[in-house]
């Protein structure tokens, strides 16, 4: 990594009484692939915005390259923005649209023309430049966008939410494709995205925002496995949830009283006896009591079996504990009972619960 | 013809088809091809025959001065025979005079004299530039309405732009008269401040000047250029601007290469409109020029029918006007490379 690329420092945006993004400070490294996750609304695409230049902060600063950005516009700023809808230009033909802006520049037709073709040589379209974009698939015309983007050299990429018009075969595809030139081309990408399947398997580093505020930042496994605010544990994958209040503390563990029993797991947020707080367990880390061998596990409670859901390599199972929906992923193995109902005794160990003091959860 | 008589049965379907072939038998054919029919002919009422006439009268005065002579009368009965000759002759040409014959031809069309078709050429050169000047004027205000402001604004924006058009054409043609008169608002306003004097005359005689008629025009058909113009522009995507404008595009760049292409056809259909209302405009030149200066064509089709009362030269030269307005639709139709598809659009 060669130091600092882009930094929000103090940032806030408002818009009129509105606050979309509330103080934020974010260091993005140069040539890395740092996503922003969050459900829509949440400022991710204002904070995107801010880097392109379309919107001054109203306080704090923008620097990229440790330049100071205030005052320069979107066409002065070495950032260049895909666009959600991509927004090529119809009426011009590929490479017109990939060389727009070396014509912006004032380079001649024939050397314009040229980098274009390499350009799309790069993003596997070589010899298509003749075509209208209209001609092209959703995903040639998505990598006509990262050319025409890319054409302007720009230090950093920002790209908001470009996937989510392609259907699902194709968004897989598009993943690993960018990630690639991402990888060819060492230019810092910043990738809007709600998915956090794109966010987890594309990024060196996410940053998860909700209501404005930017709640963690960090590496796809560490946004998975220690989510530091409930609505980081809800928001990216699936969570159980218990409610309650802490009863007792043990090196590092909290001891909470739900009203479906007392459970032991990771004191993620220090909270002290007394304290209103939150018990998540991941599906998978939720397993039937007995089944697997081994030693029984420190947290156990009954439930009843609802439904089932075949996903392939694994099943959700669908419990209700007196009246808490649960759900947990039971491996698809020769071992499991292909029909599993009526009441079950289910846990999990207290090294695979977190404890996190009580806050909003992600809407599901 | 089908899905409507699916749609709204035999009845209706039948009352439709019939209203649209009357209308386009009644108001558009009939009428037209009359006119069209009227400007193929012409009477020549030549000084020829009333100088034929004039002569066959001396002849007959001299005829019936002899006879009153004593004569012989084998002269006599020649004289009779020629004076019954000539009164036979005179009867014929007059009715000829009263009702010549029609002549078929183009001399309608080609005949017109060199003042005339300076009016011609002047009217379209003009109307040309009206429409220049409008288009100049108002794909700025049509960019700023649909891109740069506000829902709100922009509606507010298109209402200040309707309202003037509530108003009669006529009310607002005098609007810019009472603005540009010799004691107008503008020249009163110079002789406040000591400019000119009405005493002196020294005032600005704008009214004498070609700009005036162009003012005039450009704010009378303003709204034909804005609206296609506009229609066009709300249709493209914002974000299309945006990303010219972040790959470094500017303004100049933006709005030939995105902007502009896309508002093709509307600036099409806005140039057509303008041109044609211009070109054919006949209250706008006379109200601003009073009527004193035969400058724009249609104020000579005007003259040729309700003043020379020569219904086939007017028709010709109306014929003239409509042809060159085909030709300016068909030349915006190849210089923004739009067909008919995009112009209805």
């Amino acid at each position: 990594m060669h130091g600092k690329n882009v930094e929000l420092s103090e940032a806030v945006m408002r818009f009129g009484d509105f606050t979309a993004v509330h103080r934020s400070n974010l260091e993005i490294e140069a040539g890395e692939f740092f996503s922003i996750l969050g459900p829509s609304g949440c400022g991710k695409t204002t904070i995107l915005r801010m880097i392109s230049g379309f919107i001054e902060p109203s306080e704090g600063r923008i620097l990229i390259g440790g330049e100071d950005m205030r005052g320069r516009g979107p066409n002065n700023r070495p950032t260049a923005l895909i666009f959600q809808n991509l927004a090529l230009f119809p009426l011009m033909t590929v490479w017109e649209n990939v060389a727009f802006g070396l014509e912006a520049r004032g380079v001649d037709k024939a050397a314009r023309r040229k980098r274009a073709e390499e350009l799309l040589a790069l993003v596997d379209l070589a010899g298509q430049g003749g075509k209208k974009p209209t001609e092209l698939s959703g995903g040639q015309r998505q990598r006509v966008a990262v050319a025409r983007a890319l054409a302007v050299e720009p230090s950093v990429l920002l790209l908001d939410e470009p996937l989510s018009a392609l259907d699902l075969k194709l968004r897989q595809h598009m993943r690993s494709e960018l990630r690639e030139i991402q990888r060819k081309t060492g230019v810092t990408f910043v990738f809007i995205t709600h998915d956090q399947g794109e966010a987890l398997t594309m990024s060196d580093r996410v940053a998860v925002m909700n209501q404005g505020r930017v709640e963690q930042i960090g590496s796809a496994d560490e946004i998975y496995l220690n989510p530091r605010t409930p609505f980081v544990a809800t928001f990216v994958g699936q969570q159980n949830v218990f409610r309650g209040k802490v009863a007792g503390l043990d090196e590092g563990l909290a001891q909470v009283e739900t009203s479906l029993g007392r459970f032991l797991g990771i004191n993620g947020d220090g909270l002290g006896v007394g304290d209103d707080a939150m018990v998540f367990v991941r599906p998978e880390r939720l397993g039937l009591v007995g089944r697997n061998g081994g030693a029984a596990p420190g947290n156990q409670l009954e439930a009843e079996v609802e439904g089932r859901e075949l996903e392939g390599p694994f099943i959700n199972m669908f419990l209700n504990a007196q009246g808490l929906p649960l759900t947990m992923h039971v491996t698809n193995s020769a071992e499991m009972p292909a029909q599993l109902a009526g009441r079950q005794k289910v846990g999990f160990r207290s090294e695979d619960a977190l404890v996190l003091r009580a806050g909003d959860l992600a809407d599901e | 013809m089908n899905e409507l008589l699916r749609s709204y049965g035999r009845g209706l379907t039948g009352l439709f088809v019939g209203l649209t072939i009357v209308w386009l038998a009644v108001l558009v054919i009939v009428p037209q091809a009359m006119m069209l029919e009227q400007s193929l002919w012409s009477k020549e009422r030549g000084s020829e025959i009333s100088l034929r006439i004039d002569r066959a009268y001396t002849e007959l005065e001299t005829a019936k001065f002899d006879l009153a002579g004593d004569l012989a009368p084998d002269k006599k009965a020649e004289l009779e025979d020629a004076v019954s000759r000539l009164e036979a002759e005179i009867a014929e040409l007059e009715a000829q005079e009263q009702d010549p014959p029609k002549v078929y031809g183009l001399q309608n069309y080609t005949k017109m004299s060199g003042l005339h078709f300076n009016i011609f050429v002047k009217t379209i050169a003009y109307a040309a530039l009206v429409t220049l000047l409008a288009l100049v004027v108002c794909y700025p205000i049509a960019y700023a309405v649909a891109h740069l402001s506000t829902p709100r604004k922009a509606a507010l924006l298109l209402l200040g732009l309707t309202i003037p058009y509530a108003i009669n054409e006529l009310l607002r043609v005098y609007a810019w008269l009472m603005i540009l008169d010799y004691q107008g608002v503008i020249n009163s306003f110079l002789a406040a401040i000591g400019f000119v004097s009405f005493e002196a005359k020294t005032w600005v005689p704008f009214l004498e000047y070609s700009g005036s008629v162009f003012v005039a025009m450009i704010y009378a058909y303003i709204l034909f250029m804005v609206f296609p113009i506009y229609n066009t522009l709300e249709t493209l995507d914002r974000n299309q601007i945006e990303a010219a404008k972040d790959l470094g595009g500017s303004i100049w760049l933006t709005h030939r290469r995105v902007v502009i292409p896309h508002a093709k056809p509307g600036i099409a259909v806005g140039c057509i409109m303008t041109f044609m209302l211009s070109a054919g405009s006949y209250a706008v030149p006379q109200i601003m020029t009073r009527g004193k200066s035969g400058d724009w064509f249609s104020q000579l089709i005007y003259r040729q029918f309700f003043e020379s009362f020569n219904w086939n030269v007017g028709a010709a030269y109306s014929f003239t006007l409509l042809i060159a307005c085909i030709v300016f639709i068909f030349l915006m139709m190849a210089i923004f490379k739009v067909g008919i598809r995009d112009i209805a659009k």
